[in-house]
């Protein structure tokens, strides 16, 4: 009996033992370079907990922010374009507060000017960016309970194991191009990767008209065409853009904005118009609403790209109703560059009237 | 409460375990009512809401089977009581459970716009089933006079009360009587801990591992041929390591008590047919459903056809006991369909040629798990619709995309495959012997210890360190 119960005891210690190890490892691998730089990091397109460690060991004077709009956008290509050292934090399907909470803590290490693509739906409910379950503020402000969540983790380190391995100088060649193949999630070599489309991407067969249509057909159809204004509350959205935006924004009079409302196919908004036209309503009331404040604010430069016809009727530009082809994230770049789409504080709803126009007349191709 | 968090590992189950063993030097009933307690404790940290309604249900039944077990009714007064109490227990379940899927269905068929929206309680199946099978026994006088404190703890026992296994009155309560397990055994201790790390660790680091490949072919409007594959094969798997990972884990608990519970789960995909699926997959559940449902039916002494009928009936049952949608009935009804062809192939083919008998275990262990997979997407899917597309997919091999991330799920998926198929379960490992009360014979012989002991320190270690703080299980939702 005794000698059982020291068997347990030693299972447990041993336990204990391989727990500390882990810890260790992952200290010292540090996959997120939450605790230092390293030349030899890579890099994860799980962005909301990447970008916790991108903040810390990366230099960069501009945030650039927003949904899954902005997601392929390369680094390189917003810096030649404008001219700046940027950092891209954008996050598949994230929210205002999201948002908000991730770029306050760019601005705190650094950044002094904002790109931030900006949808309408970022400001439905969810929740509070302390309770929020998909983005760890714990770790973003590395306080113990942060810490010791990516520490003591059996995925990190399953991560810091790998790349260990890879450190090792005959492995590191084929480990290091394996890695893109294999279930691990630091497996990008160049900060430029994280999230973008490979640069041999068949652009063609991801976004055109046929693809565009059907998914238009799709969210359209009776039985889904109430998910089109699921959240969609003006109050609360108002509410919400107040507090993440405005509220950011007003903290930090220092940091330059640039703003920008993405150019969705014309698609998104016939959508509404035929199927819920309720929700068209608080999304053009609301994008007013949004207009109308920022263009106040003496830090912000407001860009609206959703009336730019030769894009946004161009069916083939798109891979659903919003999501545009790598073509058009570079048009992109170049109208922030030149201002060129740049609202207007004396007529802040004069793109949004144009809008309007468009949707009310545009007559879906059969 | 999740098995899978810190606080049930450091908090509640040491101080469980040493409030159970130190009363026991004090008494026998003591120990009983204090697992019971903490059990109901268990449960309400999370479900506050429903205690009420679990021990009502206690009361309830245990007054049914009082009257079945002590009071000197006449026949037609027992099957009253019987009829009561089985009446009772479908009625709070059908409550619970059916009434917003009844009325979302008379919705649809009448055009109307009644609203009912009635939480699940948790556990609610589970704890039906345990007790309306103590009443059919105690019906047919299979049952001896049982004190309400064990009653308690055989219903709301802490290790199975939430997600099962459905355990058996005849298999527990005696066991809660022993004395012996009142005290402290180091060797079941050992096991238990080990069976439990194994158990935490197919849940925290296999099961949550391979999670989000599943939305792969659940979550994506249109998945491409692979995608839907590689989708439906990761739900495959996570199911597995979930649910099997929770049935080690609960017979790991429940050893340290010195309670055997029942084998739920014998690596059912190593199963080469759909008849020997369901004696390896839920295991309590097929055998409730084979001696409560079945067999009351006529099983198969009515005749082949009669026999069918019972089959998918008692299959669309248990794929509704699973949850109130008609995607559960679906899986009920295509598991029914494949049993009948299991019967109805061994009825035509009695007796296979030797030189055919491997290939045909081959090709039927394959057709088995391709059919298993099938009827998984039903039992993910939202809805039907959403079920035929994700099979419209699997079913177009011109769409294909094969990017990086669809490689790299192959890889995740071949390596759960190969430790589906090549890696023995815990029973074998620990030599769990529900039924002569013997585990871990291996261990304490001595020959396997330094490397078990190590091997297990090294799996408890990743299995903690896997845990996420929103990871429940599958089964709690049924």
């Amino acid at each position: 009996m005794r000698g059982t119960f020291i068997h347990l005891k030693r299972l447990l210690l041993a336990s204990v033992a391989c727990v500390l190890g882990a810890a260790t490892l992952t200290y010292l691998v540090d996959p997120l370079q939450l605790f230092r730089p390293s030349r030899l990091a890579f890099y994860s397109n799980d962005t909301r907990v990447q970008n916790a460690g991108l903040i810390r060991s990366q230099s960069f004077d501009t945030a650039f922010i927003g949904t899954s709009l902005a997601i392929h956008f390369r680094q390189s290509d917003v810096d030649r374009v404008l001219g700046v050292h940027s950092l891209k934090l954008a996050m598949t399907g994230s929210n205002s507060r999201q948002q908000a909470f991730v770029l306050e803590q760019a601005i705190d290490r650094g950044a002094r000017r904002v790109i931030w693509e900006m949808d309408d739906f970022i400001f439905v409910d969810a929740a509070d960016i302390e309770t929020d379950p998909y983005l760890s503020v714990d770790l973003y402000r590395r306080t113990a309970k942060g810490i010791a969540s990516y520490l003591f983790s059996a995925a990190m380190a399953k991560e810091s194991l790998f790349a260990l391995l890879r450190s090792i100088p005959p492995l590191r060649h084929p480990l290091t191009k394996a890695a893109p193949y294999l279930p691990v999630k630091f497996a990008l070599s160049d900060i430029d990767d994280i999230y973008a489309l490979p640069r041999d991407f068949d652009v063609a067969r991801d976004y055109n008209s046929g693809k565009a249509l059907a998914s238009f057909a799709y969210i359209t159809a009776p039985s889904r065409s109430r998910f089109l204004g699921e959240g969609y509350d003006y109050d609360a959205m108002v509410r919400h853009f107040e507090q993440d935006a405005v509220g950011l924004i007003t903290r930090h009079p220092d940091v330059s904005f640039d703003i920008y409302f993405p150019p969705y196919s014309i698609l998104q908004f016939v959508a509404m118009r035929d199927a819920s036209p309720e929700t068209l309503k608080i999304v053009m009331d609301l994008t007013a609403h949004i207009a109308q404040r920022l263009t106040q604010l003496p830090n912000v430069r407001l860009h609206d790209f959703r009336a730019i016809k030769a894009v946004t009727h161009d069916l083939g530009n798109y891979g659903d109703v919003i999501h545009h082809s790598p073509v058009v994230d570079a048009k992109v770049l170049s109208w922030l560059a030149s201002g060129q789409y740049r609202v207007d504080p004396n007529k802040p709803l004069a793109s949004l009237d144009e809008l309007k126009a468009q949707v009310e007349v545009y007559r879906v191709p059969q | 409460m999740l098995f899978n968090s810190y606080p049930f590992i450091l908090l509640f189950l040491p101080i469980v375990l040493a409030g159970y063993f130190g009363l026991g030097r004090r008494g026998n009933l003591a120990p009983v009512i204090w697992l019971a307690l903490a059990s109901v404790a268990f449960y309400a940290i999370g479900n506050w809401q429903f205690v009420a309604l679990l021990l009502i249900s206690i009361a309830f039944n245990y007054g049914i089977g009082h009257l079945l077990i002590v009071a000197k009714l006449g026949p037609s007064q027992r099957k009253a009581a019987l009829a009561l109490g089985v009446a009772g227990d479908l009625l709070v379940l059908g409550i619970f459970k059916y009434a917003g899927f009844a009325m979302e269905n008379f919705n649809a068929l009448f055009g109307t716009h009644v609203a009912v929206h009635i939480l699940l309680p948790v556990g609610i199946s589970f704890y039906t089933f345990t007790q309306i099978a103590f009443l059919v026994d105690a019906y047919r006088g299979q049952v001896a006079a049982y004190a309400l404190p064990h009653y308690a703890l055989f219903v709301t026992y802490f290790p199975h009360l939430i997600a099962g296994p459905i355990l058996h009155h005849k298999d527990m309560i005696p066991q809660f009587e022993r004395e012996e397990t009142k005290h402290p055994d180091a060797h079941l201790i050992l096991c238990g801990v080990i069976i439990f790390a194994i158990g935490l660790f197919k849940k925290t680091c296999l099961a949550d591992g391979i999670q989000p490949l599943v939305a792969l072919a659940f979550e994506t409007r249109s998945p491409s041929f692979d995608q839907a594959w590689l989708g439906a094969l990761a739900y495959t798997f996570q199911l597995y390591f979930d649910f099997s990972g929770y049935s080690d884990m609960a017979i790991g608990i429940s050893l340290m008590f010195g309670i055997f519970l029942p084998v739920n789960f014998n690596s059912p995909y190593k199963a080469t047919s759909i008849v020997e699926f369901w004696r390896r997959w839920h295991m309590t559940l097929s055998q409730f459903l084979r001696d409560y449902l079945y067999i009351p039916l006529g099983g198969n002494r009515r005749g082949r056809v009669l026999r069918y009928v019972n089959l998918m009936i008692t299959m669309l049952l248990g794929g509704l006991w699973h949850g109130a949608a008609w995607t559960f009935v679906a899986w009920g009804a295509l598991h029914g369909a494949y049993l009948c062809v299991n019967h109805a192939f061994n009825a035509l083919m009695p007796n296979m040629p030797l030189a055919l008998a491997r290939p045909t275990r081959v090709a039927g262990a394959v057709l088995t798990f391709l059919a298993i997979v099938v009827a998984w997407v039903f039992f993910r899917a939202v809805s039907l619709e959403w079920a035929l597309r994700v099979l419209r997919a699997m079913a177009d091999p011109a769409n294909i995309v094969f990017g990086r991330e669809e490689i790299a799920a192959l890889v995740l998926v071949a390596i759960y495959a190969s430790l589906v198929w090549l890696a023995p379960n815990t029973q074998d490992i620990m030599g769990y012997d529900h039924g002569n009360r013997r585990v871990g014979e291996a261990l304490r012989a001595g020959g396997m210890r330094p490397l078990m002991l190590y091997g297990a320190s090294l799996v408890l270690a990743f299995g903690i360190l896997g845990i996420q703080s929103h990871s429940e299980f599958i089964y709690f939702r049924f």
